[in-house]
């Protein structure tokens, strides 16, 4: 940072302090205004809104709000349902995590350093970035389906058993975070390859020279320096897996036996499905509380990175 | 004088080109996808082509589910984008009743001078709130057997119109091919997982689903599936799905059909509204026959599903009335006619049974008259006449798990008792939610 | 670990690439594979569809204003990531290079908004939006969206780190703010904004919870929400479902492969929405 400061003794005293004058202040105004602006009436009063919504009751339809306290969140704490789902979005967490750090990882360490062909593998390993969401359910949808689908007829052609994948309560589960961490997986082999374009060259030179093998060098080199990295994006991918929505609402509807009724399904369907909506705001403010510790952690370590990029 | 009747002339002219631009417009929501979308859409555009004065707007709007949020949405929203004329799933009856949205039929019929005898009495049983009749049963159904001919055929079972469950348990079994390792080849039986079916099973058998007589006597404050038709209902379905007899496709009808249509399931429960997309699934693979829905000891008979349609308040006279229009026009026997030969709903007026174009339909294709003579041959009791309680959609999330749980082994006694639990708290809440 | 003589590395490095990518994109190519498919075939075993046809595809344009869905998903992803370089410059601009009182609190403001996850906000800016009567409209669609707090962030502190000496010279020529931030600012910052419009375009483009709740009008579908719609309607015809979802893939995926690089910058410069 310091070498960047130049010496300003050219510069005017009243630039040089960098106040503004009247004229540069309404253009500073209209440089903040709308920005300002927008988050203020659709990030801020939103969430005040939610907490407020939280400590009301309502009708059938959702008019006539009355002051409940904190009777939403007793209700909360007694409602099994809630904490099944708490505890099905954290168990879709640790398995999307993981699998998709391990398989971006595996991606990454293929395509980091160049080689003939390297462009077509690049582009095939991060190619489901630009796989939407939802189109990524439906292909998953029909690869998993019970009659047409192409993963049972090939684990049958094997001799292996054909599964329920998405109509077991054991099963759905884990097949939806394979899903997701699918469509992940070109995030995170962007991001780690990155990284992985960070380790200097020479390191690996003096491995080689001292007769380390690959991997020990794996181990000795890529893993201790790409471990900040591997770190934040784990997170990342923590964080965006504990909200999953849209692969849910496409591929199992929060079932079978509510076993893959997540958090922000459970919300949507309290809300929207059962008229809750004071209820679901009440959700919706723990789920908040939960994000916002993550999101604290992940800002100190990208507000690092990005700080000295 | 000349005069005069010159600008009366002109008044009459400007009057009648006034009249004729005023076209009123109506929004209607529905449900309808698939096959039946496209049978939807094909009345309201004749209706639109009848007449000059009324455009009916329809627009899909997603699963029932979705089309009474987004109903629920414009009314919180002080109503604003709500439509006329809403289609709505049967358990909707209770809330619909209770949101004071909704102009009850009856009273709009009696205004009209018609007729409310010229219903068929189970579809104004089910939608009778408190006394009234509250909304017109558009698409009614009821939930049938569906067999593989040839299946049958080669395994030696002779085909029937009625089944006890006991009787159908032993036909699964029999239709039930496995290979060597054990492995099913082909399932006896399929059904998808759906609360409906315990529901109607209850009715079938002479129960309650929830008390006060099914809520027709008074508000409905428990549940009653845990009731012992449902109970052994369930007992049997978890045990064929265990012993590879019954397949699990879960929650999606759609895969269920798939694999009947594959011939990989010999039996299958669905409703009536499946068997036009069911045939044209099959094709020529084999012939498809229909039964009457399964019971416990004595059929009583099953109560109406499917959906109503109803007319919201709050709009200018012109277009209730024109809404009222398109409900008389979905009423006329030839539309009805039309509308149960496309989709093999049944109807709901008398006399449609009888038309030439209904007699030939159901002449070519036998399997439309299952529903239509099971609704006939349905006793008319309060158990028939279809549980009414609030919060019912829910409470079918509730019991659909209760039935995933059994699938998997737990007793389904224990199962549907824990379920009544939760359930019965979800129609406390919204009982205190109504009187509030 | 014995390392593997280079002859035979090669061809299995290659194998082994070879193979994870055929497993990656496998799900995608058997979509593929449905959507050319009749409904007659739709069974058949086998990756390659038996007799390829079109059947599916024109059935699903057909039937379902796909081309409509697409523009209303172009329209809104173009607005929101216009909206967002531009809201995203002029206050990153001004909390990297203005000096003004209450400026330091207004960068932790955004910081604070940051931290702010979209699925707590989304029933009340619901609520919000349904008593501004904007359901059903492309501004319930856009307008949440013009600002980004992590837009706003990653270019105050790009034009934080650039040379003061650049901004001077601006200035001792008289130019001012807006002018500055027009001729100097925008212009160096080129590289971070193509970034960040990419990584703002793919993420209105997977939006999906949004769109969901707030239309119900089909004609005001966006692709992503559409795809529920018709996989709705259709049921069990899974062939036009995955014709539908191959044309909602397109656009993006050749998105991704014109302008690979920007993208990938745009994941590695924010990559906080997965």
């Amino acid at each position: 940072m310091a070498t960047r400061r130049t010496p300003i003794s050219r510069v005017p005293s009243h630039l040089k302090r960098g106040f503004l004058t009247r004229g540069e202040a309404l253009e500073a105004l209209w440089l903040v205004a709308p920005g300002v602006g927008l988050l203020l009436m659709f990030m801020v009063w939103p969430t005040l809104n939610a907490f407020c919504l939280s400590f009301h009751r309502e009708d059938l339809l959702g008019r006539e709000q009355v002051w409940v306290g904190l009777a939403n969140y007793a209700e909360l704490l007694r409602d099994s349902a809630f904490w099944r789902s708490v505890g099905a979005t954290f168990a879709f967490a640790t398995i999307v995590a993981p699998l998709q750090l391990l398989l971006g990882l595996l991606a990454a360490l293929m395509v980091a350093r160049p080689f003939p062909g390297v462009g077509l593998f690049r582009t095939l390993f991060f190619l489901t970035t630009a796989v939407p969401t939802a189109v990524a359910a439906i292909a998953w949808g029909w690869f998993l389906h019970p009659v047409g689908g192409s993963l049972n007829r090939w684990l049958e052609a094997l001799g292996l058993p054909a599964q329920p994948w998405l109509t077991s309560p054991e099963l759905a589960l884990p097949t939806l975070a394979v899903v997701t961490a699918w469509a992940g997986v070109g995030f995170t082999a962007i991001l780690l390859t990155a990284g992985l374009q960070q380790i200097p060259e020479d390191l690996y030179e003096a491995a080689r020279i001292d007769g380390a093998n690959a991997w020990t060098q794996f181990w000795r080199i890529t893993l201790p320096l790409l471990s900040p990295t591997l770190f934040l994006v784990g997170l990342l991918t923590l964080l965006s897996s504990l909200t999953a929505f849209g692969q849910i609402h496409l591929l199992t509807r929060g079932g079978p036996m509510e076993s893959t009724t997540v958090w922000v399904y459970r919300l949507y369907q309290d809300a929207f499905f059962n008229f809750r909506f004071t209820y679901a705001a009440a959700q919706a403010v723990v789920l908040f509380l939960v994000l916002l510790l993550l999101a604290a952690l992940q800002f100190r370590l990208l507000g690092g990175k990005v700080h000295y990029a | 004088m000349k005069k005069h009747g010159f600008g009366l002339l002109v008044g009459v002219v400007l009057g009648s080109l006034g009249l004729a631009q005023q076209r009123v417009t109506i929004d209607f929501w529905h449900s309808m996808g698939g096959v039946l979308g496209e049978a939807t859409e094909a009345l309201v555009k004749d209706f639109n082509a009848a007449q000059n004065r009324i455009t009916v707007r329809s627009q899909f709007v997603g699963s029932y589910d979705e089309g009474l949020n987004k109903l629920q949405a414009a009314l919180r929203a002080g109503g604003q984008g709500r439509p006329h004329v809403i289609q709505v799933y049967d358990i909707g009856a209770r809330f619909m009743a209770d949101s004071g949205a909704v102009i009850p039929l009856e009273d709009l019929a009696r205004a009209n001078n018609f007729d409310l005898s010229q219903f068929v009495p189970q579809p104004r049983n089910y939608y009778t709130v408190d006394g009234k009749l509250y909304g017109l049963a558009f698409n009614s159904s009821n939930p049938i057997l569906y067999f593989n001919a040839r299946a049958l055929e080669e395994a030696g079972i002779p085909y029937r119109n009625t089944w006890s469950l006991a009787d159908l348990e032993t036909a699964a079994r029999r239709l039930t091919v496995k290979d060597a390792s054990g492995k099913t080849l082909r399932y006896g039986l399929s059904i998808p997982i759906d609360s409906w079916f315990v529901e109607q099973f209850s009715y079938n058998s002479g129960q309650f689903f929830c008390n006060n007589e099914n809520g027709r006597k008074a508000r409905a404050t428990e549940v009653t599936f845990n009731n012992p038709a449902a109970v052994a209902f369930l007992d049997t379905w978890a045990r064929l799905v265990r012993e590879g007899v019954a397949a699990n496709t879960g929650r999606n009808w759609a895969d269920s059909q798939s694999l009947f249509a594959q011939g990989q399931a010999a039996i299958a429960i669905y409703s009536t509204a499946s068997l036009t997309g069911v045939l044209r699934q099959v094709g020529n693979r084999f012939q498809v026959r229909t039964a009457f829905y399964p019971y416990l000891q004595e059929r009583n008979g099953t109560a109406i599903g499917g959906a109503a349609v109803y007319l919201i308040r709050g709009f200018p006279e012109a277009e209730t009335q024109a809404a009222w229009e398109f409900i008389r026009f979905l009423l006329r026997p030839e539309i009805q006619a039309k509308w149960i030969i496309g989709t093999g709903y049944f109807p709901v007026v008398r006399g449609v049974t009888e038309l030439p174009s209904v007699r030939q339909a159901y002449v070519r294709q036998p399997n439309y008259t299952t529903a239509v003579r099971q609704l006939e041959t349905s006793k008319v009791n309060n158990a028939s006449a279809g549980c009414l309680m609030g919060g019912f959609t829910e409470i079918r999330q509730i019991v659909q798990s209760a039935i995933e749980e059994a699938l998997r082994g737990k007793p389904a006694q224990q199962a549907l008792s824990e379920a009544k639990g939760r359930a019965d708290a979800v129609l406390a809440r919204y009982n205190a939610s109504v009187r509030q | 670990m014995p390392s593997l003589p280079r002859w035979l590395a090669r061809p299995l490095f290659y194998l082994a690439l070879g193979v994870y990518a055929w497993l990656l994109i496998l799900p995608l190519l058997s979509l593929l594979s449905a959507s050319f498919r009749s409904e007659a075939d739709l069974y058949t075993p086998g990756l390659w569809p038996p007799q390829p046809t079109l059947e599916a595809y024109r059935e699903a344009v057909q039937k379902h204003p796909v081309g409509r869905y697409l523009l209303n998903s172009l329209l809104v992803s173009l607005s929101i990531t216009l909206g967002v370089l531009f809201t995203s410059a002029t206050l990153g601009y001004a909390l990297a290079r203005i000096r003004f009182a209450g400026q330091k609190l207004l960068f932790g403001f955004v910081v604070a908004v940051l931290l702010i996850p979209d699925e707590v906000t989304f029933l009340p800016r619901y609520l919000l939006v349904q008593q501004l009567g904007w359901i059903n409209s492309y501004a319930a669609l856009i307008v949440p969206f013009l600002a980004s707090p992590l837009g706003i962030f990653l270019l105050r502190q790009f034009l934080k780190s650039l040379p003061q000496d650049l901004f001077d010279a601006a200035r001792i020529d008289g130019a001012g703010h807006l002018r500055t931030l027009w001729h100097v600012a925008l212009p160096l910052a080129a590289p971070a904004l193509g970034a960040l419009g990419a990584l703002s375009f793919l993420g209105a483009w997977n939006m999906y919870l949004w769109p969901l709740v707030v239309v119900n009008q089909n004609q005001m579908k966006t692709a992503q929400v559409a795809i529920a719609q018709v996989q709705s309607v259709e049921v069990s015809s899974w062939n036009v479902v995955a014709a539908v979802a191959i044309l909602v893939l397109l656009p993006t995926l050749l998105a991704f492969l014109l302008a690979q690089r920007t993208f990938i910058r745009g994941i590695a410069l924010g990559g906080l929405k997965g």
